[in-house]
């Protein structure tokens, strides 16, 4: 052993730190009133219905209504079939395209790029507050491409 | 350059400037676990509920490590759990550039959502990138040799110089 290299590290203190440091992270989510609902997405609030993918197609098939959340670029590209382009970042003026086919619409789901896009979650909640119920697509378009799931992708003008 | 590692005064610079590092990095995730756990989540390493114990728990890792080196107790081994923190974002960085995923803002000290671009810090220090690799590859190299190398005896406790050439003693 090179002298320079001797190691003496104690391997009780190093699972000492790790294990006191995870505690206190748990500690702190539970009693700071900052922390988080561990079992459920972060995006996810009170109120927000999640759907997943094969229950999404099963409700395609019966007629449900998608929302496409994303920018609306991404939705000429590529969509779930039959879905509308309602994106959050336009969501007032889009709104108004849409709102007469959302107002007779049975079911309506709504999607987004999955992970981190809070896009769909953003959108449902603000279709709630004008009174339409919409479901969220859970872990957004991946989930549904994961599952073979079709997608419309003709280009739209 | 092993010589140098093994200086007492390199080895508390070190130790300050990292263990400062970790507690600076900490505190904005700490305080705001939602936005961290969203972050963890855009990573798209783990899943949404991993995502969320890691965001839960990273963060006071960084925090009880880097306070312990800064105080100096305990410093092998809090400079080992940063040294493992280290290699465990290096492979989710180097997982996400892998798969080419764009993540603009790391994490790694503000978890504030995408605000206008302000120009600084320019875009490249903050988004999981080659800047963050070689950073953390830099880092990796300063808890590992706090960890591992031997400080040299002789400046602190004046032994003779026949130690302080790598002659340890034998009890120890």
């Amino acid at each position: 052993m090179l002298p320079f290299f001797d190691m003496p590290v104690d391997w009780r203190r190093f699972i000492l730190i790790l294990a006191g440091a995870v505690a206190l992270g748990f500690a702190w989510n539970a009693a700071s009133g900052r922390g988080i609902a561990l079992g459920q997405s972060v995006l996810s609030q009170a109120g927000d219905e999640l759907v997943k993918a094969p229950d999404a197609k099963a409700l395609l098939d019966k007629g449900a209504l998608f929302l496409d959340a994303r920018p609306r670029d991404f939705w000429k590209l590529s969509r779930i079939p039959g879905s509308l382009s309602l994106p959050e970042e336009d969501f007032d003026r889009a709104f108004q395209e849409v709102e007469p086919r959302l107002r007779r619409a049975g079911t309506i789901v709504v999607y987004c790029s999955g992970y981190g896009c809070d896009a769909s979650h953003v959108v449902a909640r603000k279709l709630r507050e004008k009174g339409i119920a919409a479901a969220i697509l859970d872990e957004g378009l991946p989930a549904w491409q994961d599952a073979q799931l079709p997608l419309d992708s003709q280009a739209r003008p | 350059m092993t010589r140098l590692l093994a200086s007492p005064r390199v080895q508390l610079v070190l130790r300050l400037l990292l263990g400062a590092f970790f507690v600076y990095a900490s505190l904005d995730k700490i305080a705001s676990p939602a936005g961290f756990a969203r972050i963890v989540y855009q990573w798209q390493v783990a899943g949404p509920l991993p995502s969320n114990l890691a965001a839960v728990t990273l963060p006071w890792l960084e925090l009880v490590a880097g306070l312990l080196l800064v105080i100096g107790v305990w410093r092998r081994e809090a400079a080992l759990v940063i040294a493992l923190l280290l290699v465990v974002f290096l492979v989710a960085a180097g997982s996400v550039l892998a798969r080419g995923i764009d993540v603009t803002n790391c994490g790694c000290f503000s978890v504030a959502k995408e605000a206008a671009d302000s120009g600084w810090p320019p875009a490249w220090t903050k988004g999981v990138g080659w800047f963050l690799v070689v950073r953390n590859l830099l880092l990796l190299a300063a808890a590992l040799s706090l960890a591992f190398v031997k400080p040299r005896a002789g400046e602190r406790r004046g032994l003779p110089a026949a130690e302080q050439a790598g002659f340890t003693p034998a009890s120890e």
